[in-house]
């Protein structure tokens, strides 16, 4: 790793991320579970003679990561006890990968090209979740047990800006896979350091969530400038929005690391690793890089297409067929929009490519309005059906006949005089808002270049 | 009677299942208030009886049908106290059945309790008791050592006058030496053929679940029973023991003998009977040779201790107070806490395993001890495969002293106890089967005969210690 | 092999033990005796030898991702007093 002799700021992110399967990471319990301790079992509550089993897709989602990752998957792999004791331990050791994990030396590329080392990805089982109470803690061992994945960088982020936007990538990748549920929170460890203060590392323990992870390194980031800086770990408290020291006694513990002697290990087969590199979808980068070669659309349209992988499953099936430009930018203006409106992810509405093909073909030869298109598309968020037909049915083919819509130019210019006064005395928006008007008339069929072109003849 | 004519003449409707339950649950009773073999009794025997009876008249009872059975007290057993001899698990009633109980209830056994042993298996004489818990005292002289950690189980064996079989488990030698010491026979099997769910830990790449009985065939046909793959262990073989003919014959085997475990160190009269063993196969035809084995010897010690402390350290991180076991009100913060249940409930050589094995997985110290006994352990492996081409079972001493006195025990430093294992490290931590029969009597002792197998060769053994017993 | 009070204070502080100064005085010689044994491997050599952590071979054992029932949560919380609600209680953190 080069060092940068013009950085002022380093720093490093241990991600915690929970893998999206059914089961834990050792035992069968469900990983989702509503009432407190009602997902447990002598496995999880660390029962004295119970023992791991590891979960396959645990272990095949940690591949699929660390190969899209650009890591070297470890073709052999250990599991290790990480001791220490804590109310949230259910045996006061963590299941962990210590002296080899599971894939090394990956990378993700940030917009500005600069490249962000990843040193190693493993998978480990998270603790169970406290609820502070005054005094005693409450525990709920339904979380003790899920399978997490921890993704390590090298301090090579140069601001919270880029480490936002590390996460950003990371989330889209693991989206992409499939491997982690969307609503599921994201944990962070970070270390900062200045070089003000001569790069002295503070660690930020246990942050929760994108927002706070990029709040705690901005705070810290300004605390090292103006206070002085020793090497500890901190904690990070949301409400105050500040960070903390954590009593160095109980950071101090050793691990004492062995190797988990309940478990095998764990050998990697090629033909396994070529069976899950080809479940590995074109990622989000590569995928926009390409739209935009290829396909000459816009920069940003392509990276908000390639974001979502169903969005971006549902462009290339419409590209085919339709103006890719006019495909794009109604996707990532209208149906984004749509979709948001109606709070609903794409495969949970009855829209497919077909409908969308449909539509986008209509708008590309002109036979409808984009007004018209757009209630198309909102009406498709909710139903199943053809656009052809609906407009044939309809009636709602784009009004082009000048006479018609001469008659409906003289009846708005009629009743609405302070705006046609506007116009005359030079406010550009009087006349959109007469095009609106003569719009309404037609129901937005009618052709609002040809609109403009007669008002404006009509108002000389 | 022997457990196998005792299942026939059930099966036969010759024996009152529930008569017989009933006579032994007294008996092991009256035997546990003189001799403190049981940490615990299952109160449910009888009616477990009342069941069997039933199965057996219906005559679909199983293998083991109305067959009393004993369990080693760091096995669970569903519902009956389950401690693995520590105050920090007294009253600590398990949900499940350990895998090995639930075989031995599929073949309708009936469990009577849970036998006396060292704290968590943490000795080899059986003096290391919990907090609270009573020494079990040697079945042939009251003021010597049962031998450890399974000093119940094999004191039980000995003493019970009905037909019996008890589950053990072994980390460093805890089948074998007390089944020397108690004039038994104990089976220890390859590492990974009974399935460890359901057994409290002591060090888990050297725990095996085995059995102790008065004869070679009985103790194997508890293994049968419950050997076997069990999806709940990652660690368990697919390797199923099928229960067998004996051929009583030894003729053509080549049996090695282990040229550093009749040296001095080893009480002479020991190694009188153990010769006139290993001499009456030859007269039955086998084969024997000389086998060196100087590394096991000279590093086993050190290397057991090593892995099995450091993997104990952790196992018992998990007792604090928490969840189940012991604990007392929750005050202070929670390091204070966890510190004051496990100071109180932990006993002496726990807290020394404890130490030691935390010291020795520590940065800085990790690579001298764990790491290189680690690598030790490889080397002791490999000694023994080599071994194996020579010969097809190993025969050595159990161990290398009569059963001592309580008295002289006390003088023991620990270091002098953990040598005492000198004989029974080595394949122990090379997961090898071996086992223990009384060859030849030293006043109201027996020597013990050591058997060691290659990895699932148990039958080889079996075949060795039954053809022994057939004089 | 340096054994010191102090060292024998933090392993014990480490482990969650409390330890007497009478009882630390008494575990240095047993622990001093014991590690001197230990070091005896120190002798071996182990040049390019694989450690085993395990007696066999044993690998790649697998389970598929489903589930399973477990324990109620009465069952769960059966085995201890420190309970509330729904919750298991465990010692103050803060």
């Amino acid at each position: 790793m080069r060092m940068n002799k013009n950085r002022e700021i380093m720093i490093g992110l241990e991600v915690h991320v929970q893998l999206n399967t059914v089961s834990k990471l050792f035992c069968a319990c469900a990983t989702k579970a509503g009432e407190p301790n009602s997902a447990v079992c002598p496995v999880c509550l660390g029962h004295p003679g119970s023992k791991p089993v590891l979960n396959k897709k645990a272990l095949e989602f940690g591949v699929k990561l660390a190969l899209a990752l650009g890591c070297e998957l470890s073709r052999k792999i250990l599991f290790s006890r990480k001791t220490y004791f804590y109310p949230d331990m259910s045996k006061n050791y963590q299941i962990t990968q210590y002296e080899i994990p599971l894939g090394s030396n990956g990378h993700i590329t940030l917009d500005s090209g600069r490249v962000i080392n990843i040193k190693r990805i493993h998978l480990e089982e998270d603790p169970a979740a406290l609820v502070h109470e005054q005094g005693n803690v409450l525990v709920d061992y339904n979380r003790s047990g899920n399978p997490l994945c921890e993704i390590v960088t090298n301090p090579e982020l140069d601001s919270p800006e880029e480490a936002r936007e590390f996460m950003n990538k990371l989330v889209n990748i693991l989206s992409y896979l499939q491997i982690f549920e969307n609503d599921s929170i994201i944990k962070a460890d970070v270390n900062v350091s200045i070089k003000e203060k001569n790069f002295i590392r503070v660690e930020i323990k246990n942050v929760t969530g994108f927002k706070e992870i990029e709040r705690a390194l901005y705070y810290e980031v300004e605390r090292q400038k103006s206070q002085d800086v020793m090497q500890e770990t901190r904690g990070w408290n949301p409400d105050e929005g500040i960070t903390y020291s954590m009593r160095s006694k109980e950071t101090e513990d050793d691990y004492g690391y062995i190797i988990e002697p309940d478990l095998p290990f764990f050998t990697f087969e090629q033909s396994f690793i070529d069976e899950v590199k080809k479940q590995i979808p074109e990622l989000p980068q590569s995928r926009a890089q390409r739209y935009v070669r290829d396909y000459k659309i816009d920069d940003t349209d392509a990276k908000i297409i390639a974001y979502d992988l169903s969005i971006t499953q549902i462009f290339e099936s419409i590209a085919k067929k339709v103006n890719p430009v006019l495909t794009a930018r109604w996707i990532r203006r209208e149906l984004l929009r749509v979709l948001n409106l109606e709070n609903k992810p794409l495969n949970e509405t009855p829209i497919t490519a077909d409908e969308l093909i449909e539509l986008f073909a209509l708008l590309e030869n002109k036979s409808i309005t984009n007004r018209i298109g757009q209630q198309i598309i909102e009406k498709l968020v909710k139903e199943k059906f053809s656009p052809k037909e609906y407009v044939e049915q309809q009636g709602l083919g784009k009004v082009s006949d000048e006479s018609e819509l001469s008659i409906y130019c003289e009846e708005v210019i009629s009743n609405n005089p302070q705006a046609v006064a506007d116009f005359k005395s030079g406010v550009e928006k009087a006349l959109k808002f007469l095009i609106g008007q003569v719009m309404a008339k037609t129901k937005g069929k009618g052709d609002p270049v040809l609109i403009k072109k007669l008002l404006e003849e009509e108002l000389k | 009677m022997s457990v196998i004519k005792f299942v026939k003449s059930v099966k036969e409707g010759s024996i009152d299942v529930v008569k017989n339950a009933e006579k032994a649950v007294l008996e092991s009773k009256k035997i546990n208030s003189e001799y403190n073999y049981f940490n615990a009794f299952d109160e449910t025997a009888l009616a477990q009886a009342m069941i069997v009876d039933k199965k057996v008249r219906k005559g679909i009872a199983g293998k083991l049908a109305g067959v009393i059975i004993s369990v080693k007290d760091c096995i669970c057993v569903k519902g009956v106290e389950s401690t693995a001899g520590s105050a920090v698990l007294k009253g600590y009633r398990p949900l499940f059945d350990a895998a090995a109980v639930e075989k031995c209830r599929a073949e309708d056994a009936i469990i009577i309790g849970k036998t006396a042993q060292d704290e968590f298996g943490f000795g080899g004489f059986n003096v290391n008791i919990g907090n609270g818990f009573k020494i079990p005292l040697n079945p042939l002289d009251k003021s010597r050592s049962c031998g450890g950690s399974s000093g119940g189980a094999a004191g039980i064996t000995q003493k019970a006058s009905f037909p019996h079989l008890a589950i053990a488990e072994s980390t460093g030698g805890s089948i074998v030496n007390p089944a020397a010491f108690c004039g038994v026979v104990g089976l220890c099997p390859t590492y990974g053929r009974v399935s460890r769910y359901g057994l409290i830990d002591y060090a888990n790449s050297l725990d095996k679940i085995g059995t102790m009985a008065k004869s070679c065939a009985d103790a194997g046909l508890l293994l049968s029973v419950i050997s076997g793959h069990d999806e709940k262990d990652s660690t368990s073989s697919n390797n199923k023991l099928q229960y067998f003919e004996f051929k009583n014959s030894v003729k053509g085997m080549k049996i090695g003998i282990v040229k550093e475990a009749f040296g001095e160190g080893v009480d002479s009269r020991i190694v009188d009977r153990v010769s006139d063993a290993i001499r009456k196969f030859e007269d039955k035809g086998a084969e024997t040779v000389s086998v060196s084995l100087p590394t096991t010897f000279k590093y086993g010690i050190p290397t057991y201790y090593i892995l099995a402390m450091c993997e104990a350290s952790t196992n018992l991180a998990k007792y604090c107070g928490m969840r189940y076991g012991a604990h007392s009100e929750l005050k202070g913060m929670f390091n204070q806490y966890f510190s004051a249940v496990r100071t109180k409930n932990f006993g002496a050589e726990a807290k020394r395993r404890i130490l030691l094995g935390t010291f020795a997985r520590m940065a800085g110290y990790r690579d001298a001890y764990y790491i290189k006994a680690a690598q030790a352990r490889t080397r002791i492996i490999e000694e023994y495969k080599q071994a194996f081409k020579q010969c097809d079972v190993l025969a050595a001493p159990t161990m290398p002293i009569l059963p001592p006195t309580f008295e002289e025990i006390s003088k023991l430093t620990p270091l002098q106890n953990y040598m005492a294992d000198i004989l029974t490290v080595g394949p122990n931590l090379a997961g090898l089967p071996h086992l223990s029969l009384p060859c030849g009597k030293i006043n109201d002792f027996s020597a013990g005969l050591q058997l060691i197998g290659n990895h699932f060769e148990e039958l080889e053994l079996l075949e060795v210690g039954n053809a022994y017993e057939q004089k | 092999m340096n054994i010191t009070k102090e060292l024998v204070k933090r392993v014990a502080q480490q482990s969650r033990l409390d330890l007497s100064d009478e009882e630390v005085e008494k575990l240095i010689p047993q622990l001093k005796e014991i590690l001197q044994a230990f070091s005896e491997i120190d002798k071996l050599d182990t040049k390019n030898v694989e450690p085993s952590f395990h007696p066999i071979e044993i690998k790649n054992v697998l389970r598929e991702d489903k589930i399973k029932e477990g324990l109620s949560n009465e069952d769960a919380l059966s085995l201890t007093p420190h309970k509330k609600n729904n919750y298991f209680l465990g010692p103050k953190t803060l």
